[in-house]
């Protein structure tokens, strides 16, 4: 006891013993305004390399085995499935008022191959906003009382049992048909589709069952598929909707379907399922089209920015590429294609990459500079469609299930012949085929290759370990800049107060101190949770006023605006004050204001960037910018230097760019140009977020906003 | 005006209890959308609330309670009231707490120089950080039995503190039949017994003057006995009653085995926001029981430094202890952090200068935000994979060890802060 004593007094002024991994964060703290411009620019520079970046697909898994086996699809089978759009295209001319006469003929056809036949009725789902739906698993949907039996749409449904599965398996064939005005591509891929299914009920090798979905788009495609997905996968145990919907007579001529006897041959009423779902792939056939070549495009975003396994993809492109001689293609956005700053870009990359390639002829680096202004484009509109969280096509609702699925659009060069009908039919059913013969070989699920990239081009993918790298580095200030932030606010107290390390300074006044030093931040935290909290209340203010019948898109808007300012007033009023007051006098508040923003904005973008990258890395362009420049502007008013002066120009205008609303419609403004902007558009888009529930809808009510309001208020704070 | 002040803190207090009430209510009124029961960080099995109703029916059908998943619990389920008791534990607890702590500073001389700062009613702080935890929300509107749990950890330290010698017995041993881990309380309950010493002979160290008489009795073993008999008595009372109702299932012996059992030899594998489960899926089956006591042992290894480092606070010391048990279980949930979370309002005086109190706090909301995102990628969207869940449980175990090393750093510190007063003031009276 007596020797602690002894050592203590000898330690009156104790080094400040720091461990190394302290000093580094403290050495980082310290430079912060240089670190973030560092990480900021590097950040925004590694989003522009990824198109550089990216690497060439590759089929991941070797059960896959693409293209090993020969086709075996045949003229006979091409003929069946013209026999199919002939018939289909002669019954639309003569009846045209229901689609029934085409559901029978499709079943008809169907149930010749010796398939199990089914129909599957649905009322079309209205879309509801569900906040929480991320988080949680699918469910089976409401049960709505008293359907009209106008609406109901009629889902075709054909199964082959496989010969050596153990029908625990199926893989999934759907082609979107609308019986009351279909187009000749619709019809076309129903042949398409009839062609390969009638191939696929002679082979032997079929270890996976086939389930042939001929989805009644009249209410949408996505529509039809989800209904369908939704009755296969959580079955509802309710009567009342079925009761209904056999009550229409309508529905019951439908059963009134010849069955030959085909062996194996079946029709039921009831719905038919086979086993989990592998894969999944859409056909469709475009109608009109001015390409020069046969292409395939493929769609593959779901919500929220979900991607199927990147093998389904490279199995379509490999087998369309190399055996099909079909051109594939992804989404890209035309409007960058034609940019000149992004060619010159390219431009300078492709030199860099040849100075690198002189000082080390290993380096494989950079890529021709069209290359990387279509592999720019193509990557964007890859963002863009992730970052809208909404699905591009019918293939978004299998992901919902945790079922790979792409839709595969054929856009013919067009012309009427039959032998080039014959050739489309040929090359699109050889390409079906080979990729239900390569699923087929799979013994587990998808699993091997990526979920999370983003492609530049068909063949090349950038995978989340390359642009998260970008995301960090634009992100990485974030924490450090509200560190330095924290500890400026705190010292900035306490520097009055002399060392309280040595003990005979310590007055009243410094155990003063100690009692809010540490936490004086909780005030801070208090504002901040508030706006979060009125940010979660305006996300959930449309669900009351989409209640309100008869509401122009532009009134609801105005409502919107309306019940939000109302809403933080009276927050403000009944949390805030009470404890603002007194505290108000506090030096620096706006710091230690902006510190917890700062932190609350850093855990908003990584959470978000987990569930929608794309989302994520939008925002952040945004976001981190406005937060980090934030600074108010009486301070820098006063200061009158040209630094300051800048600031308050950066402040105004990011404070103006990064309001949701306003960042919609610069965005819209871009795109379509300004004339036909309105102040409902901003309601219809967000109303189009939340009925596919995405979770940008979430990041711009709980995220994005309230960040702006905390920046804005740190603007207009006075000091 | 003082007496107006209190009047409003109080009034205040009772304000955000009833509001926190009618939150849980309102919450539980809602079940469906946030199907809180399922999720893995709320319900572990020892925990959930629908293994304890498997459990009772299995019962009821007359087979053996542990006969399907290994159910711990076998009591009936009053979160809400639970929480309502545990809070007001807490602060009577607390009040306790600052009484005795301005007792030691009146005994020290200190008291003048506290005067002058503001100093937090710890008992309310407490029960507010208790009862306001999204943490404790989201454990007692999840269905799931650790408020309980808790609520018996509380009955432990209240008895000890107000020195009902019947009552800490009760609680300790009604705590570690329910989760096992509080038995190492019996080391902080003990120390509670026990007159504090080191700070009386340092001030008369410092004078000079060592007047025996002044002293406070020395270790006694009359409140040890005391407690020991209690703890017995109420242990086999607890014990007879279980073996009363199982006595057809194959009696006490089965429900060791599937109890302390369960939980000692982590047989349950699925995931949860601990680390222990995925480290025992990984490892290799006969390193299994190896690789079982060192985990175990981890627990033991620190109870003795802590125990003689902060035995001057038996207190803190009991909420260090907590705090490593929630971290070093086998099937934590955030439950646990919302008892130890709760007891650290207790020290928010003392605590005052600890260090990335932002960080913690920030760490803490981000990790309780992912956690569920990161669940969501694997299990529903298949995107990701379990070292996603993994990554979320291992950056929490790192939040809860800077948050005990901190604390007791802190708590250290402020000890250091005490003697050095002590040491300052005669220099202060003689300039």
């Amino acid at each position: 006891m007596a020797e602690t004593k002894v050592k203590s007094h000898n330690d009156d002024k104790p080094k400040p013993r720091v461990r190394p991994i302290v000093r580094l964060g403290i050495f980082l703290v310290s430079h912060s305004f240089l670190v973030s411009v560092v990480c900021c620019t590097s950040g925004v520079l590694a989003l522009f390399l990824l198109p550089v970046l990216a690497k060439n697909t590759y089929i991941s898994e070797n059960a896959l085995m693409p293209g090993s086996a020969s086709p075996m699809l045949s003229n006979q089978h091409v003929l069946d499935g013209n026999r199919l759009v002939k018939d289909l295209t002669n019954s639309n001319l003569k009846s045209s008022e229901t689609g029934i006469g085409s559901h029978k003929i499709i079943a008809q056809y169907m149930l010749d191959l010796g398939a199990e036949v089914s129909f599957h009725k649905f009322h079309p789902q209205m879309n509801q906003f569900h906040p929480l739906h991320f988080f949680s698993s699918p469910d089976s949907g409401k049960i709505q009382e008293n359907y009209s039996c106008s609406s109901y749409g009629i889902n075709t449904v054909g199964i082959i049992r496989a010969p050596r599965g153990d029908g625990k398996e199926a893989i999934v064939l759907v082609t979107p048909y609308n019986a009351l005005k279909s187009g000749f591509g619709e019809a076309l891929s129903l042949g398409i589709a009839y062609s390969v299914f009638s191939l696929l009920t002679q082979v032997t090798w079929l270890a996976k069952d086939i389930i042939w979905l001929v989805a009644d788009s009249q209410f949408g495609e996505y529509a039809a598929v989800a209904a369908w997905l939704r009755e296969y996968q959580t079955p509802k145990f309710s009567s009342s909707s079925t009761l209904n919907a056999e009550m229409c007579p309508d529905i019951n001529n439908l059963f009134e379907i010849k069955v030959h006897s085909v062996a194996g041959s079946k029709f039921s009423n009831s719905f038919r399922r086979a086993g989990t779902m592998a894969a999944a792939l859409v056909l469709k056939v475009r109608d009109q089209s001015e390409q020069f070549e046969d292409t395939i495009s493929i769609y593959a975003e779901a919500s929220n920015g979900q991607m199927p396994n990147l093998d389904l993809i490279n199995v379509v492109n490999y087998l369309a590429v190399h055996r099909q001689g079909l051109r594939v293609n992804v989404e890209k956005l035309r409007s960058l294609l034609n940019s000149s700053w992004l060619k010159s870009l390219g431009e300078f990359f492709e030199s860099l990459a040849k100075v690198a390639k002189r000082l080390n002829p290993k380096c494989k680096f950079g890529i021709p500079a069209t290359e990387y202004v279509e592999g720019t484009a193509t990557l964007a509109s890859s963002l863009y469609y992730q970052a809208l969280g909404v699905p591009t096509g019918p293939h978004g609702a299998f992901r919902d299930y945790q079922v790979d699925a792409i839709t595969l659009e054929i856009s013919p060069k067009f012309s009427l012949d039959k032998v080039w009908r014959n050739d489309i039919l040929l090359r699109g059913g050889r390409l079906i085929e080979g990729v239900i013969r390569s699923v087929n070989n799979l013994l587990e699920k998808f699993h091997q290759s990526f979920f999370l990239y983003l492609l530049t081009s068909p063949s090349k993918f950038v995978s989340v370990g390359v642009y998260m790298i970008a995301f960090a580095l634009l992100i990485a200030p974030l924490p450090m800049v509200a560190a330095s932030l924290y500890v400026d606010a705190n010292s900035s107290s306490n520097c009055s107060k002399g060392d309280s390390s040595t003990p005979p300074a310590i007055t009243d006044a410094d155990e003063h101190g100690i009692t809010i030093r540490s936490w004086r931040w909780l005030n801070s935290a208090k504002l901040v949770f508030i706006v979060h909290l009125w940010g979660a209340i305006v996300s959930l203010l449309p669900y009351f006023i989409c209640q309100i019948p008869d509401c122009s898109p532009t009134t609801s808007f105005v409502i919107w605006v309306l019940l939000s300012i109302l809403s933080l007033l009276i927050l403000n009023t009944v949390l805030a004050s009470p404890l603002a007051c007194v505290k108000a006098s506090q030096v620096k508040e706006w710091a230690l204001v902006k510190s917890v923003t700062i932190s609350s904005v850093f855990i908003g973008l990584g959470l978000m960037s987990v569930i929608n990258f794309a989302t994520a890395e939008f925002g952040a362009l945004l976001l981190v910018p406005m937060c980090l420049l934030a600074q108010p502007l009486k301070l820098d008013v006063r200061a009158g230097t040209l630094r300051s002066f800048c600031r308050i120009i950066c402040n105004l205008v990011l404070g103006h760019i990064a309001f949701p609303p306003a960042a919609f419609f610069l965005l819209k403004g871009m795109l379509d140009g300004f004339g036909s902007a309105n102040v409902g558009d901003f309601w219809m888009w967000v109303e189009s977020l939340w009925a596919w529930n995405s979770a940008t809808y979430l990041f711009i009510g709980m995220v994005q906003l309230p960040c702006w309001v905390l920046c804005v208020s740190i603007l207009f704070h006075s000091c | 005006m003082e007496k107006l002040k209190k009047k409003f803190g109080s009034f205040s207090f009772w304000n955000w209890v009833i509001a926190s009430i009618i939150f849980r209510l309102i919450l539980i009124y809602f079940p469906k959308n946030l199907n809180l029961p399922s999720r893995p960080e709320v319900s572990t099995p020892l925990t959930s609330f629908r293994r304890l109703a498997e459990g009772y029916w299995l019962k009821q059908s007359s087979m053996s309670p542990y006969a399907g998943q290994p159910n711990h619990l076998l009591y009936s389920l009053v979160s809400v009231i639970g929480d309502v008791v545990s809070a007001m534990l807490i602060r009577a607890t607390g009040q306790n707490l600052q009484l005795a702590y301005f007792r030691t500073l009146d005994s020290l001389d200190l008291v003048k120089q506290i005067e002058g700062s503001e100093v937090h009613s710890s008992g309310d702080v407490a029960a507010l950080i208790y009862l306001c935890n999204p943490f404790t929300i989201v454990a007692c509107v999840g269905l799931s039995t650790s408020p309980i749990e808790n609520m018996a950890v509380i009955l432990c330290l209240y008895g000890a503190c107000s020195r009902l010698i019947p009552l800490a017995a009760f609680g300790w041993v009604i705590a570690t039949h329910l989760s096992l881990y509080p038995a190492i309380l019996i080391i902080p309950v003990h120390h509670f017994f026990q007159p504090p010493r080191k700070l009386f002979l340092q001030r008369h160290q410092q004078k000079g003057v060592l007047n025996q008489s002044k002293l406070p009795p020395g270790f006694s073993w009359r409140p040890i006995i005391h407690f020991a008999f209690w703890a017995l008595v109420w242990s086999v009372y607890v014990l007879v009653l279980c073996g009363i109702s199982l006595k057809q299932f194959g009696g006490l012996w089965e429900m060791f085995k599937s109890t302390y059992g369960f939980i000692l030899t982590v047989e349950d594998l699925s995931p949860n926001i601990g680390v222990l489960w995925y480290f025992f899926a990984e490892v290799f089956e006969f390193f299994r029981n190896f690789f079982l006591i060192v985990f175990h042992v981890n627990i033991l290894f620190i109870i003795l430094p802590l125990a003689i480092r902060l035995h001057h606070r038996p207190c803190y010391l009991a909420f260090v202890y907590v705090a490593v048990c929630s971290m070093l279980k086998s099937y934590p949930s955030v439950g646990d952090s919302a008892l130890y979370s709760g007891l650290l309002g207790w020290f928010v005086n003392e605590l005052s200068d600890m260090q990335f109190s932002l960080f913690l706090f920030c760490g803490y909301v981000g990790v309780s935000l992912l956690s569920p995102v990161m669940h969501n990628l694997w299990i529903w969207r298949g995107t990701g994979n379990a070292n996603f869940y993994f990554a979320t449980a291992t950056v929490y175990a790192c939040l809860q060890i800077v948050l005990v090393v901190e604390g007791v750093s802190a708590m250290l510190n402020h000890d250091r802060k005490l003697r050095s007063l002590i040491a300052g003031k005669p220099q202060d009276a003689k300039s």
